[in-house]
């Protein structure tokens, strides 16, 4: 029985994103399915090594007290900020090719592409 | 001495600066820079070879917990390559009305993100310098904002994206394991840990990632349709190609060397390498558009380059890695001179592109060093390094391997340099800017050069003597002048008048498709290493 935690969580999130970047061909669900991976993955980080009851890592924190590994969730808060861009910026260049192309499926605007060339 | 965050800082705030003057003073100000930022690289190049890496903690943390710039022997020539090539890129831009303000901007940035990956002994920060640096190709490829350059810019980006995204979680399983982000500590940490499989996961997520961005067999498709969009500026193509598609290559390399107590996949990635050599010449072969037939040549050398690298040979991975940077000379020159090409013959269509030798001289000169250079003609760079890597692999099927690679890169470039015969049917002499050809004759007499002074400068950048004379190797020439015939042959009977290839372009992999690859080749490497190990 594999036990149900945040990181076997993330890893079917991870693929569930990669899923829906194989198979789907509408490339605004391919973005989101870009942001799922990246969901995924910012909680696998927060997960790893986590020990319950732990407290967070800000400020004075009482030398008794159990403390998180810092190192993820700093990592993670550029990997949130990347996440939020990339996103931005698939988006926006998806505007732009919908302009140029007139469709959201991968393949019509691949097939109008190649007769351009 | 100049710390080593300069490097990758100071070309970011004069491509900022420049936006505050008028473009002319900007872009004499940028060749200025330049030349300074070469002088300085050159200087920590020789301090590197004398006295050993330099090492920087910015933040000034303890070493291993903040981020580190570790400029070694081989980061340092890269660097200086890179520094080179855009001091090059520059001059060339210098007169073109495409190189506006932004374009700089984005320009020096990518600069700067190629320097830091390179430096960079930390792999979250690779990992941000490298999401960093797809943006600002995907705005760079969609500069001139036509229409077939969206979709590729498009694909490019979200292709990466994804494999970045793999390379993170890859990160993740490989913190939790070990604890260490820094490639040293990762090195001497992965010697402690007993149990090799536990590691097979992150290495199969992160070498995935690695291997879409150094563009090996299955996952070249982004390639050519990124380096060899129509519309990209020519110099932003001679980047991509030149330089940036190394840095792949370098993660690859620094990857390797970390896993390799532990897991051992050289054979497998000698193989790879073998792969893309052959099918990136064979597509190249199918191509009618002299970028793509570039990039897709691109993609072939790289897999010679893999092969040099993963022999576990030293003379081979020496080979391998002057190879690298020869490639990176011969290809921006092939690329900036098929820019000049396309402007004045306006198509792209090699079969319609005739007598470039007699109406652009200085262009045909350095095509013709360039193309001597890449199918490693004696006294070349190109021969040099061939040479290297099949003195490594001598004994075994490689060696043959690697005659057929370059037989197969010789009737490429036979028909790739058919457009330098034949009348032009143009009256008038091309008037192409005098900078413009000072750059690609400078960058193509650097072929010749590198080969003459092969062996020196092996030991220059790389502090390592390996006996090489090109001319005293009777069976190399002999070889070399049978490949050509037996090029020449094939190509009369097969490629002259038709593409018994051109079917192949027909066959394109969508986005889908191509993340379906990335997929398949994740769990190949999984299934991979769990009957290996």
């Amino acid at each position: 029985m594999i036990a149900l935690n945040g990181e076997t969580i993330s890893i079917v999130l991870f693929f569930v994103g990669v899923y829906g970047l194989i198979a789907r061909r509408n490339i605004i669900k391919s973005i989101m399915s870009i942001s799922i991976i990246q969901v995924a993955i910012i909680l696998y980080f927060i997960c790893t090594n986590a020990v319950p009851g732990s407290v967070p890592p800000i400020g004075d924190v009482v030398q008794t007290q159990q403390v998180a590994d810092p190192l993820p969730q700093a990592l993670m808060i550029t990997d949130i900020v990347i996440g939020i861009g990339v996103t931005a910026a698939g988006l926006t260049l998806f505007i732009h090719l919908y302009h140029r192309f007139g469709s959201t499926n991968w393949q019509k605007v691949m097939k109008k592409r190649n007769r351009h060339d | 001495m100049i710390s080593l965050h300069w490097l990758i800082l100071s070309p970011l705030i004069i491509g900022t600066a420049a936006k505050l003057m008028p473009i002319k003073t900007a872009k004499k100000i940028m060749v200025l820079f330049q030349t300074a930022l070469l002088a300085v690289v050159t200087m920590i190049f020789v301090e590197v070879r004398q006295n050993g890496p330099l090492l920087e903690n910015i933040g000034s943390w303890p070493n291993t917990i903040g981020i580190t710039l570790r400029a070694d022997l081989l980061a340092t020539a890269l660097v200086f390559l890179s520094c080179f090539l855009f001091l090059a890129m520059i001059i060339f831009v210098h007169n073109k009305n495409y190189a506006d303000h932004l374009f700089f901007f984005l320009f020096l940035g990518l600069e700067s993100l190629i320097i830091g990956i390179f430096l960079s002994n930390d792999l979250f920060n690779i990992f941000v310098l490298i999401e960093a640096a797809t943006l600002i190709i995907t705005i760079l490829i969609m500069y001139k904002q036509s229409t077939v350059a969206v979709y590729d810019g498009m694909m490019y980006f979200l292709i990466n994206v994804v494999a970045m995204s793999f390379f993170l979680m890859g990160l993740g399983m490989l913190y939790k394991k070990i604890g260490v982000l820094d490639f040293y500590a990762l090195e001497a940490a992965l010697r402690q840990v007993n149990n090799p499989a536990s590691l097979i996961l992150p290495y199969a997520f992160m070498i995935t990632a690695v291997s879409l961005k150094a563009a090996l067999m299955p996952l070249f498709s982004w390639l050519p349709k990124a380096h060899g969009t129509p519309s990209a500026p020519s110099v932003v193509s001679a980047v991509l190609s030149g330089l940036y598609v190394k840095t792949g290559i370098y993660i690859f390399l620094r990857l390797q060397t970390a896993f390799s107590p532990l897991i051992d996949t050289s054979e497998f990635f000698v193989i790879l390498g073998f792969i893309t050599a052959i099918v990136g010449f064979i597509l190249a072969l199918a191509q009618t558009d002299i970028k793509l037939l570039l990039a897709y040549s691109t993609v072939s050398q790289i897999g010679v380059i893999m092969i040099g690298i993963s022999l576990n040979n030293p003379t081979a991975y020496w080979g391998g890695l002057y190879h690298l940077m020869n490639h990176a000379i011969f290809k921006s020159t092939l690329f900036l001179t098929a820019g000049m090409i396309i402007s004045e013959y306006k198509t792209r269509k090699i079969s319609e592109i005739h007598g470039v030798y007699s109406h652009m001289p200085a262009v045909g000169v350095a095509t013709i060093l360039s193309i001597l250079g890449i199918i490693g003609a004696p006294l070349f760079n190109g021969s040099i390094s061939k040479f290297l890597i099949a003195a490594g692999a001598s004994g075994s099927w490689i060696e043959s391997g690697l005659i057929l690679i370059n037989l197969g890169t010789i009737i490429v470039f036979m028909k790739y340099g058919q457009l330098l015969f034949g009348h032009s049917g143009k009256k008038e002499a091309a008037n192409s800017d005098i900078l413009e050809k000072a750059v690609v004759l400078a960058l193509s007499m650097l072929c010749f050069l590198g080969g003459i002074f092969g062996s020196d400068l092996i030991a220059i950048l790389f502090k390592i003597n390996l006996s090489i004379n090109p001319l005293s190797d009777g069976e190399k020439m002999l070889l070399f002048v049978g490949s050509i015939l037996l090029g020449l042959l094939i190509y009369r009977s097969l490629f002259k008048k038709r593409n018994p290839l051109a079917f192949i372009r027909s066959f394109e992999l969508g986005f889908n498709e191509i993340c379906l690859s990335i997929t398949l080749f994740f769990a190949f490497m999984v299934v991979y290493l769990k009957i290996t190990l």
